[in-house]
């Protein structure tokens, strides 16, 4: 589908340089790699007691449809609102989905982010694993129909098919969740005091070569860059799904379990996906040229981060062997604000696990395997309980 | 020429391919030749093709070339590679 100037207006990506979040059709979106993104897929699901894929269904579900019907108009025929809803999912970074037979209960993907992600990450399924499309096109559903359907994946290219294969049932079935949440807080404080800078890397330079980066889905919706596959993922759908899987799981009394399962998967998130980046030709070409020790790179990769949108964070303390971090604001943190109001303890597990892994990965030894647990993290105040700013403190473990 | 395994990436068969010297511009004349040329990345030094069944992408230096490969990347598409490259296993 050719992209006109409209739809092209319509899916700009919106970047607000004081907290470095970017916007698309009026949602914040984060970016993250397939390793974290197939990871936090395997833990909700897995997690035994509870119905897992139906927190991940139920998310899509709910944040697809507000933001499709974001970025439809009017005036738009219903030839262009699912003209849209292929389109957005492609720009995002999520693959490719065929919805021209989507009247007829059929849909078909041919590239998908989640399916790069498993094979890549995690190695070959037993299931189907696009539990995120079906979600994305119930919510698509909804937004161009209005009616609320279920889409269940009957092939699955994990699973060796040609391509994803998904029925939509339109039986009975309850309402589309509203995405509804309070305004967002403002940012907590003013930025800059007490943070610490390297004189070699030019933060502000590699933020704004990654934000200059078209962070769009290629011609099979695919984002290939620093080495691994990014896509453009609604902060309210790591909200949602985070916050639903702990609270489902507090349900059995295992919050706390659900909780470090939560900051595992980030950690190995920051080995992984900083470890791509830092292997890459991008890395290469702009910021190894900055880097002259270990510190530089530990600096480096926390501005890459700041520019994926996932904490305004920054150093405050640094050695060898201990980080301190604050963030001004994280999106689990505010989101946190959003859906649940006041939190009685901290909510960044993506942050606190990141924390963790990017000390492992610049100060450890050895493969991924080996560096993990190796440093601890703790996140100490943060902004979901009202404090001004999250703030984080790694330490190695003896 | 060698070639080193990338961690971490999008396929688990992600390699650095380090050319000889003197192979740097022709191999990429012969890359560019056959995939189309290179598009640059100012912002990061870097330039890379797209080529159907991989990603080719290194600095502005040309040299080590990171192939990324696609899912679909059949071991006849790696041959093809690697005689265009001059790296033989």
């Amino acid at each position: 589908m050719a992209i006109d100037s409209d739809l092209a207006a319509r899916l700009a990506m919106q970047y607000e340089p004081a907290t470095y979040r970017r916007r698309i059709a009026g949602h914040d979106v984060i970016i993250h790699c397939h390793h974290y993104n197939a990871r936090l897929q395997r833990t909700i699901e897995g997690a035994r007691g509870i119905d897992g894929k139906g927190i991940i269904v139920g998310a899509a579900e709910t944040v697809f449809a507000d933001q499709l019907a974001r970025a439809l108009r009017p005036d738009d025929d219903e030839a262009r609102r699912w003209a849209v809803a292929e389109l957005l999912y492609r720009h995002l970074g999520f693959g490719r989905i065929d919805l021209s037979q989507v009247g007829a209960g059929i849909v078909t993907a041919d590239s998908s982010h989640f399916v790069e992600g498993w094979l890549a990450g995690l190695g070959e399924s037993a299931d189907n694993v696009c539990s995120f499309t079906e979600g994305y096109v119930q919510g698509a559903v909804y937004a161009v129909t209005g009616a609320a359907v279920r889409v269940r994946e009957v092939e699955c290219m994990a699973r060796g098919a040609e391509r994803c294969r998904f029925e939509v049932d339109r039986g009975e079935r309850p309402p589309v969740t509203p995405n509804r949440k309070e305004p967002p807080i403002p940012a907590p404080r003013e930025p800059g005091a007490g943070w610490l800078r390297s004189p070699h890397v030019d933060e502000q330079a590699i933020i704004d070569a990654v934000v200059g980066m078209p962070m769009v889905g290629d011609d099979a919706g695919l984002i290939p860059a620093f080495s691994v596959y990014l896509a453009n993922m609604p902060a309210d759908f790591y909200n949602r799904i985070c916050i639903g899987f702990v609270e489902a799981m507090r349900g059995l009394g295992r919050d706390k379990t659900a909780i470090r399962l939560l900051v595992s998967d980030a950690e190995h998130c920051g080995m992984n996906t900083f470890r791509g980046i830092m292997h890459s030709p991008e890395w290469d070409g702009l910021i190894a040229p900055m880097v002259r020790d270990r510190a530089d790179a530990l600096h480096a990769i926390i501005a890459i981060s700041n520019a994926l949108g996932w904490g305004d964070w920054h150093v405050t303390a640094h050695t060898p062997r201990s980080l301190a971090l604050e963030s001004r604001y994280g999106y689990e943190a505010v989101g946190y604000r959003e859906f649940r109001g006041l939190a009685a303890a901290p909510q960044c597990a993506m942050l606190t696990g990141v924390a963790a892994g990017v000390m492992e990965l610049v100060y450890g030894e050895g493969t991924v395997e080996e560096r993990y647990g190796t440093f601890s993290a703790r996140e100490e105040r943060c902004v979901s309980c009202g404090e001004a700013s999250c703030n984080f403190a790694v330490e190695q473990v003896e | 020429m060698r070639r080193e395994k990338v961690p971490a990436c999008v396929h688990p068969e992600t390699y650095k391919y380090f050319l000889d010297r003197d192979a740097v511009i022709p191999t990429w004349q012969r890359l560019a030749a056959r995939w189309g040329e290179p598009r640059h990345n100012t912002s990061f030094r870097t330039m890379e093709i797209a080529a159907p069944r991989f990603t080719l992408r290194s600095t502005v230096l040309g040299n080590p070339i990171t192939v990324l490969r696609r899912r679909e990347c059949t071991a006849d598409d790696v041959a093809e590679l690697h005689a265009l490259l001059g790296y033989r296993e």
